[in-house]
């Protein structure tokens, strides 16, 4: 046994996020002179803080006690995840104030949502990681039901709570197969003891891989395992939606494609055809239903389990182009739907009305944000300039590549479908009446967060080769074990 | 300034589109001057470029100029972005930049006192500039992208009354239908890139040269390719948005039927030639075989409609499918030359409507007529539009007409040829029709007539220009003038694929499409002069095909069946499932009082929770089955 690093300070960025998620409680506990807004900026200065900080390992490749990677796949997400943290507490301030009690304890349950959700992509380890999943969870739980007094935020809050704590059983119950199976809990060994002649595997190795698929499944919201996201989206306080939206979707993501690269990568034509069924369903579930909805809260929630489809696409593919895909996709469907979120936030909080109908000529009384909105959906849709376009042709290509064209197609079809209810929110806010004239004031916090969000969205779209490269480096480092076991990946 | 320069020609447009929605507000005249300049300017530029072309068009093996930017390149991975200029492309900017620039002028007059004044020149430059990208893109994916930008703006503009509810349901409409054919072309071009590993349109020629696609492959491949310019051509059976667009201002519509929007489809199937003739002949027959129902359809749907703009957009439909004949019979040649000279006389068509309808604020047949005398110059050069379109020599529709028939007595069986001898009769027609009654006899509505009159000279002065283009720009065919002018020979030396086609005059030809031509006037004179009298009793003798025609075969009804049917289907389960499995005791606070009196109740009696459960472990359950399965 080699000997084991333990060196503390490779973790000090969520040291720094713990400890200011301790201190915002202790603050807003015994001082008054803090606002509850500049609590918001205090949390979002946290996050950043943490985000710079874990630059310092950029171009590291390291590892915890055998347990936690620092290497550039783990510096990306701790940085994408510590500015979605940024985000989520900007896009709250307003919102806390207005609606809701205790915002040291919301502000802190938000960072240490963050470090959950690290610790999901750091793990080389399944427990590690499923502790910090429960991290995360168990944060989104309590915010998802924080507004106290709403029933609909109480009851989504408990059946995300239930479905979850189910889900996390059934991960659980499928390690147990794996590691009797493969006898470790770590990536590398169980991809180890899966590689060469798979043929005599034993079923229950599979009967695992099903079971971690349907609890994985269940965090980032696939057909069946999704049927939480419309209740718990349109229950959780507004900015909390778009916090789950971006982070619980991305960690998982994040967990995912680690995991099934590193450990289940030399199994990948056994499940692949599983996870483009998955795919498949969940895509054309999440677009054909998002077309019913007449809340904006569970439009998002329903297209957002489109966007998981397309995601999924990039793990049936899995190669290093796909992967790096998928978190190229990733980064540009949360930045997208962040502003998009962003925006419907606002509106909020002027209006307090979440129903499509309610958007009806926003453009006249608000035209930025109109405008804003207008350009994160067309991005969420795939249209060329944006974003959108550009990632998920770049997942399309990664499945064109991998043999599965028809799943690609798939995707392109749903595309065209998702275009049509964006467009009834774009319709709605461009020629519907508006109710009253009167403009909507300008809160500049919220839209300078809108501003770098949809330049984002337009960097991504026009000029997208710095992320791209930077995506591809990072995601690399997961896959420098994938190639040598399973020599699957043709290089073209 | 040369081809190396040619990305300033869509980027001047965009910088005005840019320019009039920030600042617009604040500039003289809300900023039309910045986009009309602009478009000045990219036409300006397009004469430097074709200088630099023909510089070195003769050069053994010049295959075009090239210019191209690493976009994206991570791992082995790369997309270049660049544009490319060739013949093909030098007559499309040609017709995009004067025709945009023709209709920006006429906007001015057209467009005049429209709250949206601004709004209108913005997107009108971003059509034009995504136009241009579309023409010179040198890859598949800066095609797509300008071809999606193409279709937004279309959606913006054709819709651009909004208010007006059929404006805004065309627009959808449009939008719509052409993303059914987008879907196909994105399909199409990633099976093309995923064999070639490229999107550069010259590195896929050669590696289908070099034989890299396999024949099935390569013709599954273009036929998806095919039904993207099925969409935004128009053609059959996804042409029902095009009579419909007209909704939108009609210099929007000279702009979408002339210049832009429709004819790159035709413009896709040219540059991408090569592999249809490649692939299997059944390629090349499809696109035939479309392209020569589109012409049968629309020209006799042009006998019944009787909306001024609607008569015209069949005409469109009409050419299009000519165009797409001609490219299923193997010759860019006359598909480019039709493309050329159309652009000309179908944009002073429009624009002689729009003149019209703006005189009268009319545009249906039955209210019009007897303009002749008010309004003489915007007869006139109707009247030369109408014979241009008709093929009356020596207008410049007869030559590029000719050109058409030639190849498709040619390449084509005697059926298909027969077929098009007809439709020139019905295109004559149907084009007497509509100046006939708009322009000669009684007017049927004297009130609206009193105040017409030839609109003013930002208006009329394209009318002219266009008019006088119509009426010679045919004569590019012979050498002589080509050589005047400075290229290598006539049209068909200077824009070809494979080898130079020189001009030929058929006498044959000549003399059949003189002659149904003139017919088909004759008839519809007959037919339609004075009070009508014998089209009338026609109509009503054949009244079953009179209302088949007059409803558009019943294609959109149709449509509209199927798609109410499925929608309704579709949605029907899906609300079943939403409301059964999700929303019903969803989080619509109904539940509330089960919540707060005592929750355990709601989920061991009426919750959905077990539901939501439940699925998820026959999720697992059935996955685990497949395992199973497949593994034992």
């Amino acid at each position: 046994m080699e000997e084991l690093n333990f060196e503390w300070a490779l973790l000090t960025p969520e040291y720094i996020l713990v400890a200011w998620a301790g201190a915002i409680v202790l603050l807003s506990l015994f001082s008054d002179r803090i606002g509850k807004v500049q609590l918001g900026y205090l949390a979002a200065a946290g996050a950043l803080v943490a985000t710079l900080v874990s630059l310092i390992w950029i171009d590291n490749s390291t590892d915890f006690a055998g347990i936690i990677d620092i290497n550039d796949y783990t510096t990306m997400f701790r940085v994408f995840f510590g500015l979605i943290g940024v985000f989520a507490c900007l896009a709250s301030a307003r919102y806390v104030n207005d609606r809701l009690l205790h915002p040291g304890e919301y502000y802190a349950l938000i960072l240490l949502a963050v470090v959950g959700a690290n610790g999901m992509a750091a793990s080389r380890e399944i427990l590690t990681a499923y502790i910090s999943l429960e991290l995360l969870s168990f944060s989104l739980y309590v915010l998802v039901s924080f507004a106290k007094f709403e029933p609909r935020s109480n009851e989504g809050g408990l059946k995300y709570m239930l479905l979850g704590a189910f889900s996390s059983a059934i991960f659980l119950y499928g390690v147990g197969f794996i590691y009797g199976v493969t006898g470790s809990t770590h990536y590398a060994a169980i991809g180890e003891a899966l590689s060469g002649d798979t043929s005599d595997i034993s079923m229950a190795m599979f009967f695992g891989l099903s079971l971690m698929i349907g609890g994985l499944g269940f965090k980032v919201a696939a057909v069946p395992f999704h049927l939480w996201t419309p209740d718990a989206y349109e229950g959780a306080p507004l900015p909390i939606t778009a916090f789950v939206a971006a982070i619980s979707k991305a960690a998982g993501f994040a967990f995912f494609l680690k995991l099934f690269t590193q450990a289940f990568g030399p199994l990948v034509d056994d499940w692949r055809y599983f996870i483009a069924a998955l795919a498949v369903a969940t895509m054309v579930l999440g677009n054909l239903v998002a077309i019913q909805q007449h809340n904006i809260k569970r439009l998002l929630a329903y297209s957002s389990i489109g966007q998981v489809g397309y995601l999924l696409i990039g793990i049936a593919a899995l190669s290093p182009e796909a992967g790096s895909a998928l978190v190229l996709h990733l980064v540009g469907y949360v930045i997208t739907n962040v502003a998009a979120f962003v925006c419907v936030i606002v509106f909020y909080n002027w209006t307090g009305k979440e129903e499509i109908a309610d958007f009806a000529g926003l453009a006249e009384r608000a035209p930025f944000l109109a405008l804003s909105l207008t350009i994160a959906l067309f991005s969420l849709s795939g249209m060329p300039l944006f974003a959108g376009f550009v990632t998920k042709f770049i997942l399309f290509q990664a499945a064109a590549e991998a043999d599965l064209l028809w799943l690609a197609g798939v995707g392109v079809t749903m595309s065209f479908v998702s275009l049509y209810y964006y467009l009834v929110i774009i319709r709605q806010m461009y020629v519907g009446k508006p109710e009253s004239l009167g403009r909507f004031p300008t809160p500049w916090p919220e839209y300078g967060a809108i501003a770098l969000l949809i330049g984002g969205v337009f960097f991504v779209g026009l000029y997208p080769a710095p992320v791209f490269e930077l995506v591809d480096d990072s995601t690399a480092s997961i896959f420098t074990t994938f190639v040598e076991n399973a020599g699957v990946v043709s290089q073209r | 300034m040369g081809m190396e320069q040619a990305w300033l020609i869509p980027a001047l447009p965009a910088a005005a589109f840019v320019v009039i929605t920030l600042v617009g507000k604040y500039l003289p005249r809300k900023g039309d001057w910045v986009a009309i300049g602009a478009i000045a300017a990219s036409f300006v530029l397009f004469f430097f470029v074709l200088a630099d072309l023909l510089d070195v068009v003769d050069e053994p093996g010049f295959t075009g100029g090239e210019k191209s930017w690493e976009w994206v390149s991570f791992g082995d991975f790369e997309i270049r972005l660049g544009f490319f200029t060739d013949q093909i492309t030098i007559v499309m900017l040609a017709v995009v930049s004067f025709v945009a620039l023709m209709v920006q002028i006429y906007s001015v007059g057209y467009m005049r006192g429209d709250p949206r004044y601004g709004w209108y020149f913005a997107v009108m430059s971003l059509f034009v500039a995504a136009m241009l990208t579309l023409v010179l893109a040198d890859n598949l994916l800066l095609l797509y992208a300008a071809w999606e930008g193409v279709g937004f703006c279309s959606f913006l503009l054709i819709g651009f009354w909004w208010e007006k509810r059929a404006a805004a349901e065309a627009a959808k409409k449009a939008f719509i239908t052409t993303r059914i054919g987008d879907v196909g072309l994105l399909i199409g071009i990633l099976m093309l890139w995923r064999e070639a590993g490229t999107f550069d349109i010259s590195e896929i020629f050669e590696f289908a040269e070099a034989g890299g696609y396999g024949a099935t492959y390569l013709t599954v491949a273009v036929l998806f390719l095919f039904a993207g310019a099925v969409g935004k051509s128009g053609q059959f059976p996804l042409h029902v948005w095009l009579p419909d667009a007209m909704e939108g201002p009609t210099p929007v519509s000279a702009l979408i039927h002339a210049a832009t929007m429709v004819v790159a489809g035709v413009y896709l199937v040219a540059r991408m030639l090569p592999l249809f003739e490649l692939a299997d002949p059944i390629a090349l027959n499809v696109v035939t075989g479309l392209g020569l129902t589109t012409v049968l359809i629309s020209a006799t749907m042009g006998l019944a409609a009787t909306d001024i703009k609607r008569v015209i957009a069949y005409s469109t439909l009409n050419s299009l499918g000519l165009m797409m004949v001609a490219l299923g019979s193997h010759s860019v040649t006359a598909a480019m030359l039709y493309l050329f000279v159309h652009a000309f006389f179908k944009a002073l068509l429009f624009l002689g409507a729009g003149s019209v309808i703006h005189a009268t604020e009319k545009q249906e047949l039955d209210e019009l007529g007897g303009l002749a005398s008010r309004m003489p110059l915007t007869t006139v050069t109707f009247a030369v539009g109408t014979l241009a379109m008709i093929g009356i020599v020596p207008l410049a529709g007869f030559w590029a007409k000719d050109e058409i028939l030639h190849f498709t007595e040619v390449g084509q069986n005697a059926g298909v040829y027969g077929l098009m001898l007809l439709s020139v009769f019905i295109t004559s027609l149907f084009m007497t029709r509509l100046f006939i009654r708009t322009f000669l006899f009684k007017s049927r509505d004297p009130e609206s007539r009193k105040h017409a009159h030839d609109a003013e000279p930002a208006m009329t002065v394209p009318l002219l220009i266009l008019a006088v283009l119509a009426a010679i720009s045919g004569f590019v065919v012979f050498s002589g003038v080509g050589e005047a002018m400075g290229f290598p020979g006539g049209f068909g030396e200077f824009v070809f694929l494979e080898h130079a086609e020189e001009f030929e005059f058929n006498w044959d030809i000549v003399v059949l499409s003189t002659v149904l031509g003139a017919g088909g006037m004759m008839v519809g004179y007959v037919f339609w002069a004075n009070d009508a009298v014998p089209a009338t009793r026609m109509g009503e003798l054949f009244r079953p095909v009179y209302n088949v025609l007059y409803n558009r075969f019943y294609i959109d009804h149709v449509y509209q069946f199927v798609i109410d049917r499925v929608v309704l289907t579709g949605s029907s389960i899906v609300s079943w499932f939403d409301r059964n499995i999700v929303n019903d005791t969803g989080v619509d606070g109904s539940a509330a009082l089960a919540l707060l009196a005592g929750w355990q109740l709601k989920f061991t009696s009426t919750g959905k929770l077990p539901n939501y459960a439940l699925a998820i472990s026959s999720g697992v359950i059935i996955l685990a089955l497949v395992f199973l399965i497949v593994k034992a």
